[in-house]
Parts: structure tokens; sequence; C-alpha cells
């Protein structure tokens, strides 16, 4: 498993399971809590006169600071909703952030994926304004007339997504530069960590077949774009600047914008998860070699029967103990 | 004050019969002052500088200055350890064939020490190969007999 | 082998093969004890004999110190940069942690070095002296080529799952 799928396969599976019951007479009594990366809840649950009406709701840390990223974000999630029938939204469960009705009578199969993906949906948006704000700077700066000249940059949108670490998106008129800011809380995952994304700025350099990947940059100090909204926060040394540059082909298409926020969204996932991959690893690897070393001290250990003449055996073979 | 349950009291008791390194350290042993050294220490480095290795060994290994104290013996070393590191590797083996018995349990208290500071951990590999061909020619011997002197270099 | 190493394990074995040379000895002190007099503080100094250094360099090292009836073996790993450092230390303590089935493995190392072992007349006794000796050597050889191995995957790991990452920007 190298990759990290974007669905959230417990959502995908409880909500074929309620499909499926549903389709054979007998709707499912459902109530179940479902956890998501960084810090990410989901609830599905029968809702209150139906039980073959679900709701769905789900409560992220980023919803805050997606809120604040523009306007029409509520429509933005409903737009990813309205073309599958059954589908509404209503107003939010309490303790959640947002709330679908799900109605499993006009449940679709394609419907099921789009909704085990409403983490990815909710995280998109603050990407989505991105891109659109490119394509206004880019045409800005092909029509002459209007061109001022200097390199129009757009506002930075950020995304707190977990207690100490945020993304920030920055459109301009010739890119879209994304920003990592992670930390690490243990000294290890730190040093493993430094390794891993050496490895990403390099990768490209070495690679000749991954040359049109986006840019990878790593940093200490805040990088320029984001420096605006770091000033107010005191400087950590464990604190890391991963910045991705985005170019136009990396978003042309709604599909390769889809999948370009995919993966961006799971970044640090993906490679939190590979350094706990490779600490597994070697842990199975001192394990083997222990085994290793005792192996050669137990022969150092003089042998029990070398005192031939001195134990004695009874007729059965057994030794005598005196 | 500390927890007097943890008083060794033993070391109040002039009868106690415990020892100090002091105490083991063979009586008469011949002062060597630092004034006495400094001649030493410009012989042995003339012999190194003509690269008459032979007899700087000799010098070295003939009669080390047990009876000093500290600083004279760390004085001393250092130019001992001049000159063991300029040998070259090749040589090595030759001059250890010239020496006695005696004076390879002198010169393996050299490497031994020379092992154990800074500076000499840095010509690690040197002092190794010195050690390597001491073990060729005598084997453990000397190295037994290091463990059990009491005289120090 | 490298060249400078085998001097190095050539050195440690003589000095060992030296070292181990244990009795049973009972405290002087404490009546019906018997304990490794070179963990004892205090412990008078005729028991006690002198400490063997072996060094390859500064950051490779060995501390033989012996005494009448037990003998402190200390290594201190080479570890070159901050994931050597790491690597270490978790295989040191993975060690460590397992010290009651190595038998002569002391569960904390002396200061300034990665790990220590602890021979005493007991091991010495039911054990083939000369093939303790073989472990100890065995041990120092595999432990750096350990941790070097330890670090190359790491780093080829992060090589390869970086690739993987950006190779799904690739259109």
């Amino acid at each position: 498993m190298l990759h990290l799928k974007p669905e959230n396969l417990l959502v995908q599976k409880t909500l074929t399971e309620a499909w499926n019951a549903n389709e054979s007479g007998t709707p499912l009594t459902l109530d179940r809590v479902i956890s998501d990366f960084d810090y990410t809840t989901l609830h599905l649950s029968n809702s209150p006169e139906n039980k073959a009406v679900l709701w769905l709701s789900i409560k992220t840390k980023a919803w805050q600071s997606v809120l604040k990223c523009g306007e029409g974000f509520l429509e933005h999630l409903e737009s990813k909703y309205s073309a599958f029938p059954g589908i509404a939204p209503v107003g939010p469960e309490q303790g959640y952030d947002y709330t679908l009705t799900v109605d499993l009578g006009q449940l679709q199969p394609d419907a099921i994926v789009q909704l085990s993906l409403l983490k990815i949906h909710v995280m998109s948006f603050a990407f989505q304004l991105a891109f659109h704000e490119f394509s206004k700077l880019s045409q800005q700066t092909q029509d002459p007339a209007s061109f001022s000249g200097s390199n129009d940059t757009g506002i930075v949108r950020q995304l707190q997504y977990r207690d100490d670490e945020n993304i920030f998106v920055k459109p301009s008129n010739d890119r879209i530069t994304v920003i990592f800011e992670t930390f690490f809380q243990d000294e290890t995952d730190k040093v493993f960590g430094k390794v891993f994304l050496q490895e990403f700025v390099d990768a490209r350099k070495r690679n000749r077949s991954i040359q049109s990947a986006p840019q990878v940059l790593f940093s200490h100090e805040p990088p320029l774009e984001a420096a605006s909204l770091m000033s107010a926060r005191k400087a950590d040394k464990n604190r890391r600047f991963i910045t991705f540059v985005l170019f136009p082909r990396h978003f042309q298409t709604p599909e390769l914008q889809f999948s370009t926020v995919c993966h961006l969204v799971l970044f640090r996932n993906y490679f939190h998860y590979h350094i706990k991959c490779s600490k597994a690893f070697m842990h199975s690897r001192m394990r083997y070699r222990v085994d290793s070393f005792i192996k050669v001290l137990n022969r150092a250990k003089l042998d029990e029967t070398d005192d031939g003449e001195q134990t004695r055996r009874t007729i059965t073979g057994r030794k005598l103990v005196y | 004050m500390e927890d007097w349950r943890r008083i060794d009291i033993d070391a109040f008791d002039p009868d106690s019969g415990r020892l100090n390194a002091e105490d083991l350290t063979p009586p008469n042993l011949k002062v060597v002052s630092a004034s006495e050294i400094e001649p030493r220490i410009s012989q042995l480095r003339s012999a190194a500088t003509s690269g008459d290795f032979a007899s700087a060994l000799q010098l070295v290994t003939n009669d080390p200055p047990y009876g000093a104290d500290e600083t004279t013996k760390t004085r001393y070393f250092e130019a001992v350890l001049s000159v063991l590191t300029q040998v070259r590797q090749a040589e090595i083996a030759n001059l250890v064939k010239q020496l006695s018995l005696k004076q390879v349990d002198v010169l393996i208290k050299y490497l031994y020490k020379g092992m154990s500071v800074p500076e000499g951990q840095k010509q690690g590999g040197i002092l190794l190969s010195w050690f390597e061909k001491v073990t060729q020619n005598s084997g453990v011997a000397p190295v037994v007999r290091y463990l059990s002197d009491r005289r120090t270099v | 082998m490298s060249q400078s190493l085998r001097p190095y394990l050539t050195a440690v074995r003589y000095s060992l093969q030296a070292a181990l040379n244990l009795t049973n000895f009972s405290s002087q002190v404490v009546e019906r004890h018997n304990r490794p007099e070179v963990e004892v503080p205090n412990t008078s100094a005729e028991l006690l004999l002198q400490p063997m250094n072996v060094s390859r360099n500064e950051h490779e090292q060995v501390l033989i110190e012996p005494s009448v009836n037990s003998v402190r073996v200390s290594i201190k790993v080479k570890q070159a940069d901050e994931i050597e450092q790491i690597l270490v230390h978790k295989f040191t303590r993975f060690l460590e942690q397992r010290a009651e089935s190595f038998y002569v493995l002391r569960r904390v190392p002396i200061e300034g070095f990665s790990i220590s072992f602890l021979i005493t007349n007991k091991h010495t006794e039911t054990m083939n002296t000369e093939k303790l000796v073989d472990f100890i050597i065995d041990f120092m050889e595999e432990v750096d080529k350990e941790i070097s191995e330890m670090k190359l995957f790491l780093n080829a790991r992060a090589r390869f799952v970086a690739e993987a990452y950006l190779g799904e920007f690739v259109y």
C-alpha cells in the first residue's frame, strides 16, 4: 500500500451495507462515528423519522478557516452533490459542521463514492478559489490593455487543518504556490522527516521521468508568500515549510484539478504514514538482529551433556537428579 | 548535608585494610622532576627529526619516568606520541622486532595510554598497527603484564 | 573487512583475552556477598586492574575495565550524523530492554559510551571464554553494518516514496 486513497473506505463500506440492507427491505439501524485524518470525524446515523434516510455529518478542523477563504463555500459543497438524486444538505447536526441527508431509496453507486470524498470536497474549496483567481490573473496578463506590467498576485488563503499546522494557497498569474507548514513533535520523526523532505526536494532533479511534477522547496523560514500571515506567531525552530509550485499543466481540466487537490490534501498524511512505516520496518529488523545476536551468544554456552559420565540416567533414559 | 547512611565509613577507618591506587605503586621509584625530563624530550625530538626511530624507540622504552608526577608524564608522553606517529607503517614491524620483552611491556603501556587520550585517538590507526605488530610478535603476554603492572607511564 | 577495522578488532580481541581471566571472589567488605568488583564504588584498589582503551578514532572506542571477578566492556559506536545517532540510540535501547536474554549485557551503558557489557566469573564458568570474545567482536562488526544498512534503507525508502508521490502529478 504505497498511496493513500482519498476516499474514506469506512464511509463507503457503511453506505454500501446500508444501501444493500435497504434494497432487501430491512433498513439498518445506524449510529456510526467514523474518523478521518486531521481530526476529522464523520457521523452516519438514521434520520429521526425515517430509517431509509441517513444523515451524514462532518466535523473538521479546517472548517472555520475554509469559511474565511471566500464567498460561496456552501454553494460549492452543494454543487458537488446536486447531480445526485436523494442527497440534500440540511441544517448541521448538533456538534458537527455540515450535514447531508441521504435517501437510500434513490442512492446511486457513484454517489456513495462522492459522499466518501466529503472531507476532500470541504478542503478543495480553497484550492478551487485559487484556480478561479489564477485564470482571472493570467487573462489580465495576456490582455495588454489592462496589464499593469507588474506580476499581479492574488491573495493568500490559509487552511488551518491541524492545531499548529497550516496550508497556504497563493495564486499568481503564472503559477499557484501551495505551502505546507508542518511541525514535528517527536525527535525521531523530525530527523526522519528531514531525510524524507530532502528526498522530495531532490526527487524531481534526479529522476527525469517526473520532471513535469511540481517543484518542491523546503525551508526552515517561512517563505515570503506566507510570511505576512506568519509574523503574528512566534517563530519555532521545529517548524518546517514545504512549498509546492503548481504550474498550469497541473490544473488545466477539472479532473486534473481534482486529482491535484486530492494529493495535496493528503500530502502530510502520506508523508507521516511513510515515516511510521520506516520506523516499523526498523523495529522488525532490530528484532531479527537481536535473535541473531542471541544465537551467537548461545554458541558460547558450555554444552550440558559435555560432562558425560557424571550424568547418570535411569533405565527409561531420564536424567537422574540428585 | 548528604544522607548520612550513604557515608562510606570505611574510608575514615585506617584499619579497614582498603588500599588506594597510591598504596599499590611500588615504593622507591626513581623520582623524575620536570627539569630532568626536558633534556630527554629534546633528545627524543632530535632523534625523531633525524629519522633515527630505532634509537628514539630505545630511548622511549628503556627508562620510562614511572616516578614523575602527572604533568611531567603528560609532557613526556606528548613527545613519545609524536615519535610513535611519525614512524612509517612499513617500518613498524622491524622496529618492534628489535625490542626486548621488557621494552615491549613499556611500549604497550604507551599504546594504551595513547588510545585513552583525545590526541592519541585522532591517530588511532597508527597506534593500532603498532599494537598489531606487538601482538604478532609476542602474543597476549604483554597485554596481561600491562593489566597487572601498577607502574604507569 | 576494511583495512583499519581489522587491527581494531584484533586489539580488542587480545585485550579481552587478557582481561577475561576471572575467579570467584567474595566481597571483602560485606559478609556472604559476592559482587562484581568493577561495579562496586569505593572498592579496594588491588581488586581493579589497569583499564584498557582501544580506539580506532574519536568516535569508535572500546573501554575494557578489568577487575578480579568481572570485566566491564563499553563500546562507543560510530555516529557520524543525526540519523546515525538516533539509529544507534534506538538500537542499543532495544537491546538493553532485552538484557536478560543477553546475560552479559549491562542495562545502562556507562557515560560516554553507547553500550556496555558486564562479564562476571559466573559467565566465564558457564560459557566458553573464546566464544564470548567472539560474540563481542561479532557484535561490534554487526552493529556498524546494521546501522549503515538501516541508514541506507531509510534514504532509499524516502527516495522511493518521494518519487512515487511526485509521479502522481505527471499527466
